[in-house]
């Protein structure tokens, strides 16, 4: 994994995309993986009596893609703050492919930490499925001195000094 | 009457913001410590390969205590069992799609919520104070009720509803704070006769 740095980031410039494609199995998997096992996810006859059109993968999935795709683009040194306006469009059923993607929105200093406002979002075949949302990051800054190796703390301790 | 069910959310719509309208009375705690046996499965279905989840030097040297779960596997880890030994069965029937007697994800709400037949997370807005750890056992704290708005969709009918809520460890730190929207609905395929 290559390690980025906050004098490497560029506002507006784009991570690389991943693409999660959704079958039976893998929904499955991730039942067992992050314990959601409500039927909705996993059962397509359950999914459709409650009104989907299908099986579809359940929100802390959908969480995940997300982070994968920011910690490939953060790096080991890099840490996550928050994850705000992570919203539902639409499902993201069996048989359809979720693509997350996303861009830089603003790189600032705060506390000496060297922050990194991400736009994230999911697509699948009907468009934007989930988000947009924000994705705060810090990044280390390739002055070590600069900032610690990671931030660890409440997010309104960033404001400090 | 058609306005039968908005009504039937009164009591949820008054009970916003009052003082003690924490919904969850108890904290539910997660049933294990995390172990990377269990990590390593979480990891599985996303093909999250980063050294921070699998690699205590590596974590470590990235200034963590070890391990790290990913951010997001903080709710994973703070679900309580399905079943343990002592418990009545989960499976009492033996049709197809029969659901279990219990749910660890089914939100559970006082007496004066309406029924719904189905749920879902509608938007979240979760703030990281840092990653859990293996070794970490996780407990979900607290269910403030900070808005309800009753809402007929293409699905069914009920409310959009917002809980805060956060994730501690055993000592009571604070890991992460999630302020999360449920669709709560009454399918209409499965509205009452």
């Amino acid at each position: 994994m290559t390690q980025r740095h906050w004098e490497d980031v560029t506002e507006g410039e784009a991570l690389a995309p991943l693409r999660f494609p959704l079958t039976v199995y893998r929904l499955v998997m991730a039942a067992g993986a992050n314990r959601d096992f409500n039927a909705i996810h996993h059962n397509s006859e359950h999914a459709k009596r409650s009104g989907a059109s299908e099986m579809y993968a359940n929100t802390l999935f959908l969480q995940g893609m997300w982070e994968r795709t920011v910690r490939e683009y953060i790096g080991l040194a890099g840490t996550i703050r928050h994850i705000h306006g992570f919203r539902m469009g639409s499902f993201n059923t069996v048989g359809d492919t979720v693509v997350v993607q996303g861009s830089v929105t603003r790189k600032f200093i705060e506390g000496g930490f060297g922050l990194v406002d991400l736009k994230l979002w999911s697509e699948n075949r009907h468009g934007i499925s989930v988000g947009p949302g924000s994705v705060l990051v810090t990044l280390p800054r390739h002055d070590p001195s600069a900032s610690p190796k990671v931030f660890i703390g409440e997010p309104h301790e960033l404001e400090r000094d | 009457m058609q306005d039968d069910w908005q009504e039937a959310w009164g009591p949820v719509m008054r009970a916003v913001g009052t003082v003690g309208s924490d919904l969850g009375a108890r904290a539910v705690a997660g049933i294990d410590r995390i172990e990377p046996g269990t990590l390593r499965r979480y990891l599985e279905p996303l093909e999250f390969d980063c050294a921070l989840h699998h690699d205590e030097q590596v974590a470590k040297a990235h200034g963590h205590g070890g391990v790290t779960a990913p951010y997001t596997a903080a709710l994973s880890f703070a679900m309580p069992a399905m079943w343990q030994p002592g418990d009545a069965t989960l499976f009492p029937e033996d049709s197809r799609d029969a659901q279990p007697a219990r749910s660890a994800v089914k939100p559970v709400y006082p007496d004066y919520f309406p029924s719904f037949s189905g749920y879902f997370a509608t938007d979240i807005d979760i703030d990281f104070v840092r990653p859990a750890l293996v070794g970490d056992r996780l407990t979900r704290r607290g269910a403030r009720l900070v808005s309800c708005e009753p809402k007929e969709t293409r699905i069914g009918r009920g409310a959009f509803i917002k809980i805060e809520s956060e994730v501690v460890t055993e000592t009571g730190e604070v890991i992460t704070r999630m302020r999360t929207g449920m669709y709560l609905y009454q399918s209409h395929q499965e509205q009452p006769a």
